[in-house]
């Protein structure tokens, strides 16, 4: 099989990178956790005492939870509404590379201004949402979306979802424009209809993009900060505390390097084992179909 | 309605045909469904780009409202100050590199690590998957000591090798499930023919990834665009700055003038827009193509 | 062959050395763009005209940037000559020995203002060169007060009391108090006695703010200020203090902002908002709490590659005529004494609060009261709002927990 082990070379280049950019960083990283290095000058060793803290504060405990539950919301809808749009526009070929490019825009935009853009549109006294709400007549409907604890969370995770519906959109069209198109054919031939060919034919041939976008939206959900840092800072009172947020917070505006490392740490195992475990059961779903 | 089928008897045609009316009419209300959804989607944007014609006595008073007329001020004195053609074009220069070394580097990683399941490329899955997940400013500081030490701070060539580095893991990831969908079979079939690993690689495996290439080429664009931390890092020759980092002049330390940044973030992603529109019909439609055959 | 090789490389050498003479001077300062300007592009060409073989080169970064890029820099030897610093920054970088000291026997320093040479001054040295002191307090807008018959800023809490009452009654929204900020001030203002303790024995730990009279005060007068209508505390607490709430007052929806002075450029652009500055009205004095907040300064790194060039930089702002453009473009004092106030009319009870000495340096920027107490404010006055008949001592004993954490 010398042909077949020859094929590590190609790994190569990607590895030297690899290595050189994350693995020695994340050594780093370890290292600093365990001191309680200020991001300059002389780091002092305070062994295990940053996990500790950690780990017996409800404050970090509740933002990990924080961090799990807005993850799964988001990811859920965003699976969601990229399959239905790109479902809808693989079946309307005239509009969909335009619809494809609008749904698109959102993500283009940066962060800074979709932040503020939202942060009006959320606004509780004469944001767009409440006043368009009262100029509809359902002034009922109006909601401190912001402000409101227990609505918070779910306002930012609206923002974050209409910002990536392209992303998990343009994967699944990709996955889409792979399955031939005799498939399609025949199920037309045998009177299926949209939604019947949508389940039984296409979904289950969509099993790598699903794979694809779940597991990059949820790395990506975990680790996100600048959307909802701009619009809540965490608010209010730590309701949409995200652990991003938090180790921000603690590397540039405490200068607690040595404790935002240790939670740089924690955040890098949550996230590698929510991904492991997404991509075992998940690949396991496409070899069975 | 077998009805429909006879089309030999004029009469028969004098009838209105219900079937084809209304499977019409479903397409333009579908069509018309989901062109609405999109505009619903694209309003936050669209009220973004009505601000950056107000002045701000405007914007103050009525904030939803339409502008009274196109003030073109704001977007005059947002060029004015942005070295706008100087700054899109390196933006274009670095974004087109690292696409290009992402693209090739990590499709060819990709390709053992679908194939070959065993210990040693799970290890180098998890090393990738480690790439994924680290936090990004994680990497700040490491990337600029080694960048020093290296001799590249302040180059072309630095900063596009930083991107491509950090984009690397999502390549091959993307590249890696998609690879594990294409057919052993026309690998065999090359390799009986006595191809080589690479001709396999270049000839059979990569016309078949057009599609996820394409995909892949947008994401990274996007994420190389909007950047301005490496830039900011990396680069401090006037002459090198990117669009994004002439965009972040217009934003403040305390909250931001709309009047000010809409305008500049308007010109900065305008760009990328058009690469979108362009890249996308062009590698959309020679994609789907591949993907037939 | 190879004396025309030394021949050349000696005039290059020659020509290089006098080419050299031209410095370039790497300032990097979270003001000086487009957005912050603050005088600097006028200020970079005078200084460039009285200097010609100075080159400036200003390298805008954000605040919030600054501590992501800069720090690889000083601790990789290639640090900017000249950087933006503020209190934090200082005590940061200097306190691991990366700015140089700029001596405590130059001119300037024996002009500073002594409660501000205090702060900056730290082992005998100072490695700051403070450019401003910004004014905090209270933005009223004139023109709604009017139509409920009150002509003067209100600068005294029953004032403020009886403005919030009435213009409630006219459906006119008095007040905004958002947690973030505007809320921070008014409970800084009425919990720190300027003629009581110092706010260092609270950062420090000796004092508790649990079972502090004064902050306890400050608190039941939140709520006091909620009993006649100027504000709905729930909805304060989702306001955003950074854009919405100062959009708010631009547009003429409600009459009284706490905020920064560094509104006032801003505000001024709009036509027909009428007007003014005001101190913040406290428990402690009768004509309101000027809350000055210390600002930034300019510092050299240690490593700087061009001292002697940083070192006229700062000759240039100590001169008042140079620093007044600064200050007038951020409607700031100046930190030194003496010398005229570029202050607008409209600030005029503020500077007026100032002469007559009712005033505090803002603790967090004199770091009086440590930086993570900071947003423990905001999170935990946010909180407060949200529950606002709460016991104070939940509120209070969080203040208490983040300086016990920190020590």
């Amino acid at each position: 099989m010398r042909a077949r082990n020859s094929l590590y070379i190609f790994t190569i280049p990607a590895l030297v990178v690899l290595i050189l950019f994350f693995v020695h960083p994340i050594i780093l990283t370890f290292n600093m956790s365990l001191t309680s290095f200020k991001g300059i000058g002389e780091a002092t060793d305070v062994g295990w005492s940053n996990y500790e803290r950690i780990f017996t504060r409800e404050r970090y405990l509740r933002e990990v939870w924080v961090t799990l539950w807005f993850t799964v919301i988001v990811v859920t809808s965003l699976t969601i509404t990229g399959l239905f749009f790109a479902a809808m526009l693989h079946r309307l070929p005239l509009i969909r590379n335009f619809a494809r490019a609008a749904l698109y825009t959102p993500a283009m935009m940066s962060f800074v201004v979709v932040g503020y853009v939202w942060q009006f549109l959320y606004s509780p006294i004469n944001g767009g949402i409440n006043v368009a709400l009262r100029d509809l007549g359902l002034g009922a409907w109006e909601q401190n979306w912001l402000g409101d604890p227990s609505l918070a969370l779910y306002s930012v995770a609206f923002a974050q979802i209409w910002m990536f519906t392209g992303f998990t959109c343009a994967i699944f069209l990709a996955g889409f424009a792979g399955i031939p198109e005799e498939i399609g054919e025949a199920g037309r031939l045998e009177g299926a209809s949209s939604w019947q060919r949508f389940r039984y034919l296409e979904l289950p041939l969509l099993g790598p993009s699903i794979t694809v976008s779940v597991v990059l939206t949820t790395i990506g959900t975990l680790k996100t900060f600048e959307l909802p840092f701009i619009l809540t800072k965490g608010g209010p009172d730590g309701a949409t505390r995200m652990l991003s947020i938090e180790i921000i917070d603690n590397l540039f505006g405490q200068y607690k390097f040595g404790f935002a490392s240790a939670l740089s740490i924690i955040m890098l195992i949550i996230v590698l084992a929510v991904a492991f475990l997404q991509n075992r059961v998940l690949r396991n779903r496409e070899n069975v179909t | 309605m077998s009805s429909t089928l006879d089309t030999a008897t004029p009469v028969a045609q004098a009838a209105p045909d219900w079937d084809l009316i209304r499977r019409r009419t479903k397409s333009v209300l579908v069509h018309g469904f989901i062109l609405t959804l999109v505009a619903i989607m694209l309003l936050p944007l669209f009220y973004m780009v009505m601000m950056s014609f107000k002045t701000a006595t405007e914007i103050s008073q009525n904030p939803l409202g339409l502008p009274s007329s196109l003030y073109w001020g704001n977007y005059m004195a947002a060029l004015s100050s942005m070295g706008y053609v100087r700054s899109v074009l390196n933006s274009l220069g670095i974004t087109v590199s690292v696409i290009l070394v992402v693209v090739l580097t990590g499709a060819m990683a990709a390709y053992p690590l679908a194939r070959l399941n065993n210990r040693i490329s799970r290890v180098i899955v998890m090393v990738m998957a480690l790439g994924l997940a680290t936090p990004n400013f994680v990497t700040i500081t490491p990337i600029y000591v080694i960048f020093r030490d290296l001799g590249l701070l302040d180059s072309y060539l630095g900063i596009v090798l930083a991107f491509a580095a950090l984009k690397l893991p999502l390549a091959v990831f993307f590249y890696t499930g998609f690879i594990a969908a294409i057919p052993i079979e026309l690998e065999e079939a090359a390799r009986l023919d006595n191809c080589n690993n690479w001709q396999i690689f270049w000839h059979v495996i990569r016309p078949l990834l057009a599609p996820v290439t394409a995909t892949l080429s947008l994401f990274v664009m996007l994420m190389v665009w909007n950047d301005f931390t490496y830039p900011l890092l990396l680069l401090t020759d006037k002459d090198k700055l990117t669009v994004m980092i002439a965009v972040y002049k217009f934003v403040g330390n305390t909250g931001i003038d709309p009047t000010k940044l809409f305008p500049a973030a308007v010109l900065g992603s305008l760009p990328l827009l058009i690469l979108f529109a362009v890249f996308q019909r062009r590698i959309m439609s020679g994609a789907t193509a591949g993907a037939v055959k | 062959m190879i004396r025309t090789f030394f021949c050349t490389s000696a005039i290059a050498l020659g020509l290089g050395s006098v080419a050299s003479a031209q410095v370039v001077l790497d300032v990097v300062a979270w003001k000086g763009n487009e957005a912050e300007p603050a005088g600097l592009p006028e200020l970079i060409e005078k200084f460039e005209a009285a200097n010609p073989d100075i080159d400036v080169e200003l390298t805008y970064v954000a605040r919030k940037d600054v501590d992501k890029v800069i720090p690889p820099r000083l601790q990789s030897g290639n640090p900017p000559d000249v950087t933006m610093v503020d209190s934090s920054l200082v005590d940061l970088w200097g306190g691991a020995g990366f700015l140089a000291d700029l001596g405590i026997d130059s001119d300037w320093y024996a002009r500073m203002q002594p409660s501000v040479s205090k702060v900056m001054t730290r082992d005998g040295g100072i490695m700051v060169f403070p450019l401003e002191v910004i004014g905090m307090g209270n933005f009223v807008n004139m023109d709604l007060l009017a139509k409920v018959g009150i002509e003067k800023a209100p600068v005294t809490i029953d004032e403020l009391k009886a403005a919030c009452t009435a213009l409630a009654a006219e459906g006119i929204s008095p007040m905004i108090f958002a947690g973030g900020f505007p809320a921070m001030l008014y409970v800084g203002a009425n919990g720190i006695d300027l003629n009581g303790v110092s706010p260092a024995e609270y950062g420090s730990g000796d004092l508790k703010f649990v079972d502090d009279d004064n902050f306890n005060g400050s608190l039941d007068s939140v709520r006091d200020l909620v009993a006649s209508d100027c504000f709905d505390p729930k909805l304060q607490a989702g306001l955003d203090p950074w854009a919405t709430a100062p959009e708010e007052f631009r547009a003429g929806r409600v009459a009284i902002l706490p905020q920064g002075a560094w509104n006032i450029g801003s505000f001024s652009s709009i036509d027909g908002l009428n007007y003014q500055f005001a101190p913040m009205p406290s428990r402690f004095t009768d004509v309101g709490l000027a809350l000055d907040l210390v600002g930034p300064g300019w510092a050299i790194p240690k490593d700087a590659a061009n001292k002697d060039a940083a070192q006229k930089w700062i000759e240039f702002f100590a001169d008042e005529e140079n620093l007044n453009v600064f200050l007038e473009a951020e409607g700031a004092y100046s930190p030194f004494v003496g010398g005229k106030s570029t202050m607008p009319d409209l600030a005029a009870t503020y500077t007026q609060a100032r002469a007559d000495g009712s005033l505090i340096l803002w603790p967090f920027s004199t770091l009086e009261f440590p930086k993570p107490l900071q947003s423990e404010w905001e999170d935990s006055i946010t909180g407060f709002l949200l529950d606002i008949d709460q016991p104070n001592e939940k509120t209070l004993q969080r203040w208490d927990d983040i300086i016990e954490d920190n020590m």
